[in-house]
């Protein structure tokens, strides 16, 4: 009995290690967003100046805005292609549906340097300069993906019956859509739409290569990074990291095993 | 089984999901394809058909050096990614009652965060004027700062290790949820202690997990081209950095195209072998 006592205790120092692993970093880009100095060791007081310097610079500022444009366009796509097609691959059935399936998921799963270089090479070729509608391109490449998988999970615990249920009692396809699967899969909807922001908001790899001089803001925080680790990139990490932070907690009450449960209890209204 | 087909007006509902893939899978992976046939002459691309790309590629030691160091990486960076991430979701999955709904959440929260952010993190951990070394100088331990922690393969393989970790987190947690408990109360009632029970139970009935979490770590790992760039230096040059480059200031872009086929028929090989073995369920983006 000690032995796997001992042997739990192990193990149990041994995840707190990773946790420790996994958040340290991110605990480091806090602190250092706030020292007036660039070392942590002997640090000393605490300023708000390198924020304040954030709003001070124009370009920035327009990267971030440029970041949230993309996204929400990018997501509002993303949610009509991804809701349509995980209903089409749910409900249909045809030859080579596993195909179609495992194509629709290769912008998420190929190494996205593929996805960015293969996107650029279509558009030079056809003579389309680089402009945030190549950006946008790319960024629904992967949110549809998202989104879709998403919506498909959804609606494989939701099963069929209730569509039957509801045609059965004379609604027609819109009515029933309306009425009795969209409420039902609503929370979904939210849920994948915050997830494919989060994806969008900090995509690199692939935007990188899409990018031309309208730039989005972790393009442009690369750029900077270029001239070492100003006290500014890390304010700007900072705010990155508490937005995401904030993001994923929302999207965690819409999404997964717990969504419908949330929403039985969620006050009406 | 007898194969059905959707009437019609079903079917037509997949069109715009269609015209989606087409226009950004299919078209850009197949012309890239084409292109990786292309030469480059002065500063055009020729659409003269050749294949002296792929015989680049195989016959200069150089690169398919470069694809072999940056796999054995990956694949070291997989078995760091399982190492950490296994004990984890086994951890979660078993060993806590209270909180697990939290604890599951702060292992894949990092997924979410930004990419950049992470990388801009470990460069300020590792750098010469970094956390580490600022501790050790200022702790008296050494005098001059530690230069093996930047600029290397270590770097990559600690960064992207960091990044992978809820990658094999989550398939693996996800097959160890699906181990039904009762089994393991008779392996218990049998007289198995916990090991022999991990050994001959657990571990088998998770290894589709265990696989598919560390093929996405390779996958990650073997696509990269930004870790390498800010933190491998000249040692670290991956396979990614070389795709890149023909993008870049070597402006060869149908051999940046041959490489990259090279990196998607490495993938989809990988991806084509594991999916039977493998779980395709509980992926990354799953709920």
């Amino acid at each position: 009995m000690s032995s796997r006592r001992k042997r739990g205790i192990v193990l149990k120092a041994y995840g707190f290690l990773v946790y420790f692993f996994l958040y340290l970093p991110l605990l480091i880009v806090l602190v250092f967003s706030f020292s007036p100095t660039k070392t942590i060791v002997g640090m000393s007081g605490f300023t708000l100046k390198w924020y304040q310097e954030l709003f001070r610079d124009g370009n920035l500022m327009a990267a971030f805005v440029h970041t949230l444009l993309i996204g929400g366009a990018a997501v509002g796509i993303a949610i009509v292609l991804g809701t349509a097609g995980a209903f089409f691959v749910s409900r249909a059935s045809f030859p080579g549906k596993s195909v179609f399936r495992t194509l629709v998921l290769l912008p998420y799963i190929l190494p996205g340097i593929l996805m960015g270089i293969s996107i650029l090479v279509v558009i030079k070729a056809l003579g389309i300069p680089l402009s945030p509608l190549t950006v946008l391109l790319g960024h629904v490449s992967f949110t549809v993906p998202v989104v879709m998988f998403q919506i498909m999970s959804r609606i494989a615990r939701m099963g069929p019956n209730y569509q039957s249920a509801a045609m059965d009692l004379g609604a027609n396809p819109v009515q029933t859509f309306w009425y009795v699967t969209l409420p039902m899969i609503r929370t979904a909807i939210i849920g994948a739409a915050l997830l494919a922001f989060t994806v969008s908001f900090d995509e690199i790899v692939i935007s990188y290569f899409l990018t031309g001089t309208w730039m989005t803001l972790p393009v442009y925080i690369y750029g900077m990074m270029r001239y070492g680790l100003s006290p500014k990139v890390y304010a700007i990490s900072a705010i990155i990291l508490l937005l995401s932070l904030a993001l994923i907690m929302l999207m965690s009450r819409y999404t997964g095993r717990y969504a419908e449960v949330y929403r039985a209890r969620a006050p009406k209204g | 089984m007898e194969k059905r087909i959707s009437p019609p007006r079903t079917l037509l509902r997949g069109v715009p999901m269609a015209v989606w893939m087409l226009l950004l899978v299919l078209v850009p992976l197949g012309y890239t394809f084409v292109t990786s046939f292309f030469q480059v002459e002065g500063l055009q691309i020729a659409a003269k058909v050749t294949l002296k790309n792929y015989a680049l590629f195989f016959t200069d030691p150089m690169y398919s050096g470069i694809l072999a160091k940056s796999m054995l990486l990956s694949l070291a960076i997989a078995v760091l990614g399982v190492l950490a991430g296994y004990p984890l979701a086994y951890l979660v999955s078993f060993r806590v009652r209270r909180g697990r709904q939290a604890l599951f959440m702060l292992s894949i929260i990092p997924l979410w965060v930004s990419y950049l952010v992470r990388i801009i993190a470990w460069r300020t951990i590792l750098g010469n004027k970094g956390v580490i070394n600022s501790a050790l100088v200022a702790s008296g331990l050494i005098h001059e700062p530690l230069t093996f922690l930047l600029y290397n393969r270590f770097a990559i393989a600690v960064t992207l290790t960091y990044i992978c970790i809820p990658f094999v987190f989550i398939p693996v947690y996800t097959a160890l949820e699906k181990i039904p408990r009762n089994i393991l109360e008779a392996s218990s009632d049998l007289g198995a202690g916990e090991m022999r029970t991990f050994v001959s139970i657990v571990l088998p009935l998770s290894l589709p997990g265990l696989v598919t979490g560390f093929i996405f770590a390779f996958i990650i790992a073997l696509g990269d081209y930004i870790i390498p760039q800010q933190l491998g230096g000249t040692q670290g040059i991956m396979f990614g950095n070389l795709i890149w480059s023909q993008f870049g200031f070597a402006f060869n872009w149908p051999f940046g195209a041959a490489l990259s086929f090279i990196l998607l028929a490495i993938t989809v090989t990988i991806l084509g072998l594991t999916s039977r073995f493998g779980s395709t369920e509980g992926g990354f983006i799953g709920e």
